[in-house]
């Protein structure tokens, strides 16, 4: 791995934007080199997933189409066919359910190796005295990561939402139901980012990958139950959207105050 | 961390072949080497334990006084539904997942670090030959882990136990038979088995880690949904009867029905059969987990040091 130093006189391939830009768009390398991993798996679960819920989105609302077409409601035909879409709200279910787990997965695998694994295996005297500095690899390597994760997520969760409409309807939820209002709107994105700052902080901390794994796990759950216990319930608001902008407004800040104690913990770490 | 080598001379009164090192230096080695892991799984399982037994006898005093209620039910039957079985539920979910949880942060980690870091080296040239080392390792690690996850799901087991009543449910249902008996320890050992294994086979921990967690779903998706169904414990009947009436902790499980000309067949197991099925899984669980130990020696038998 290696971040070029500057040269003595600034290269002609620099361009018009300066060495500082290559420096950037040398961390993008870097990044994909240290991190090939996330950066295939995620990718190929988003794909995956898109593809799973195009499939079972169109399945789910034709099923239930023919449902709500269905007349008189109480006929034995029609009452076949409500059990019936009993499967597709199997399907569905799951779908949510990988859903929620994405986010945990990523606190444990994506979030402790960005700088633990520097730490752990002694790598980060090497990497932190390059060109870069580690103050800017660190922030580059978090917003690279942390950015294809959200956008990412936010695709998927407006996907998951037009998936999910129907059973709103037959499962009796709504959309500020537990474990449905954090797979919508900008909240599902603002959850996965956490979870991956949660990660990376503490990994910088803990100093160790795998104790940094279990812990960012531990943390991230108490987080969920605390968020569907007692946070929620003290919500200055009540209705959809202003309940996703509150609850996405303080999962950015405290994601804001993650990545400067992950920036200030690298800063003071004896080399 | 070391294991005593051999002295140029034989000791006095030693055999003329050469005595080789004694098993139980491998017990010392394994505490150096995993006394963290240990410690920490030890840890977490002794404070979740701490935390069943607290909530487990909330929830069986509240049981107790639901069930002998007499007037004005309503109100107390709300608040358990809300508190008490909200939590049980929780933590019933939690539970299905901790045999993958203990699987993915004990079973890799046991040689894929020594082959990440290169320590293997070192470890696998000492005395005790490569071989007994890894042997020893696998089963003493393996023993500790799952005694200690049978001891937590029986603490979970009566935890639970209220809640069977309060919401019909029947301890032949998927979650709730995961996590009793002798199945969820069962678990918890191929979990360890599958992560020591890929371990090995890949060689990088998080990678491993990663590999295990899809191995097992896998495994626990193909249990649930195929193989449970063919158990050599389910009866065939025409009796209607016994599926009639609401769900309680003693209905039986239907796994399907059809019909021949006029009559009605149900395939269903009773509740008296759950101990069999409890060791029929048990014992392919174990089989499994014998089979990638064995697999696990092979493949460090055979890789180049």
């Amino acid at each position: 791995m290696t971040v070029r130093t500057m040269p003595a006189q600034p290269s002609r391939a620099a361009g018009p934007a300066g060495p500082e830009t290559e420096l950037w768009r040398g961390m993008l390398w870097v990044t994909w080199r240290q991190h090939r991993g996330v950066l295939i798996s995620v990718p190929a679960a988003f794909i995956v997933a898109v593809t799973v819920m195009l499939a079972a989105g169109l399945k789910i609302r034709h099923d239930y189409a023919t449902l709500t077409a269905c007349h008189p409601a109480t006929s034995p035909g029609c009452l076949q066919l409500s059990n019936g879409f009993h499967t597709d709200w199997h399907l569905g279910n799951a779908i949510r359910v990988a859903l929620l787990a994405a986010p945990v997965l990523l606190a444990m695998f994506a979030g402790p190796p960005v700088v633990a694994r520097e730490l752990e295996n002694r790598t980060f005297r090497y990497a932190w005295t390059q060109g870069i500095g580690r103050v800017r690899w660190t922030v580059a390597k978090l917003t690279y990561l942390g950015s294809a994760m959200t956008i990412a997520a936010l695709i998927i969760s407006q996907l998951f939402t037009w998936l999910f409409v129907p059973f709103l309807t037959t499962e009796d939820l709504t959309v500020l139901s537990p474990a449905v209002f954090e797979t919508r709107g900008v909240v599902y994105a603002a959850w996965t980012l956490t979870a991956f700052c949660l990660g990376a902080f503490l990994g910088a901390l803990i100093r160790r990958v795998l104790p940094a794994m279990a812990a960012s796990l531990g943390a991230f759950l108490f987080l969920v139950a605390l968020t569907w216990l007692y946070l929620r319930d003290h919500y200055p608001v009540r209705t959809y959207w202003p309940m996703q902008a509150v609850e996405a407004g303080w999962l950015l800040a405290g994601c804001a105050l993650l990545v400067a104690g992950t920036l200030w913990l690298v800063r003071r770490h004896a080399a | 961390m070391s294991v005593l080598a051999l002295p140029a001379q034989p000791v006095q009164g030693a055999a003329p072949a050469l005595r080789p090192v004694p098993w139980q230096r491998m017990i010392w080695v394994t505490w150096r080497q995993h006394r963290g892991m240990l410690t920490s799984v030890t840890a977490v399982l002794a404070a979740v334990s701490l935390f069943l037994l607290i909530a487990g006898l909330k929830v069986h005093h509240d049981y107790t006084a639901l069930v002998n209620c007499r007037t004005a039910c309503g109100a107390m039957n709300q608040s358990f539904n809300n508190i008490d079985w909200t939590m049980g539920n929780t933590i019933l979910i939690l539970m299905n997942l901790a045999p993958a949880l203990l699987g993915i942060f004990t079973g890799p980690a046991v040689l894929a670090r020594e082959l990440e870091t290169g320590t293997f080296r070192y470890a696998w040239t000492q005395g005790i030959g490569r071989l007994r080392w890894t042997i020893a390792k696998l089963v003493l690690l393996a023993a500790v882990i799952t005694v200690l996850a049978w001891a937590f799901s029986q603490l979970f087991a009566w935890f639970f136990d209220p809640f069977l009543g309060f919401e019909g449910m029947n301890v032949l249902a998927k979650t709730v038979f995961d996590t009793r008996g002798v199945d969820f320890a069962a678990w918890t050992l191929v979990a360890f088995a599958i992560g020591a294994f890929l371990g090995m086979l890949i060689r990088r921990i998080i990678p491993a880690m990663a590999a295990t967690l899809g191995v097992y779903l896998a495994l626990d998706l193909l249990a649930w949904l195929v193989l449970r169904q063919d158990y050599p414990v389910a009866i065939d009947t025409t009796n209607a009867s016994l599926f009639s009436g609401p769900n309680t902790p003693d209905s039986p499980w239907i796994l399907k029905t059809w019909t021949v000309g006029n009559t009605d067949w149900w395939r269903y197991i009773p509740v008296s059969r759950f101990w069999p099925m409890q060791f029929i899984e048990a014992s392919w669980l174990l089989i499994l987990a014998v089979a990638l130990g064995a697999a696990t020696v092979w493949l460090v038998r055979r890789r180049a040091a």
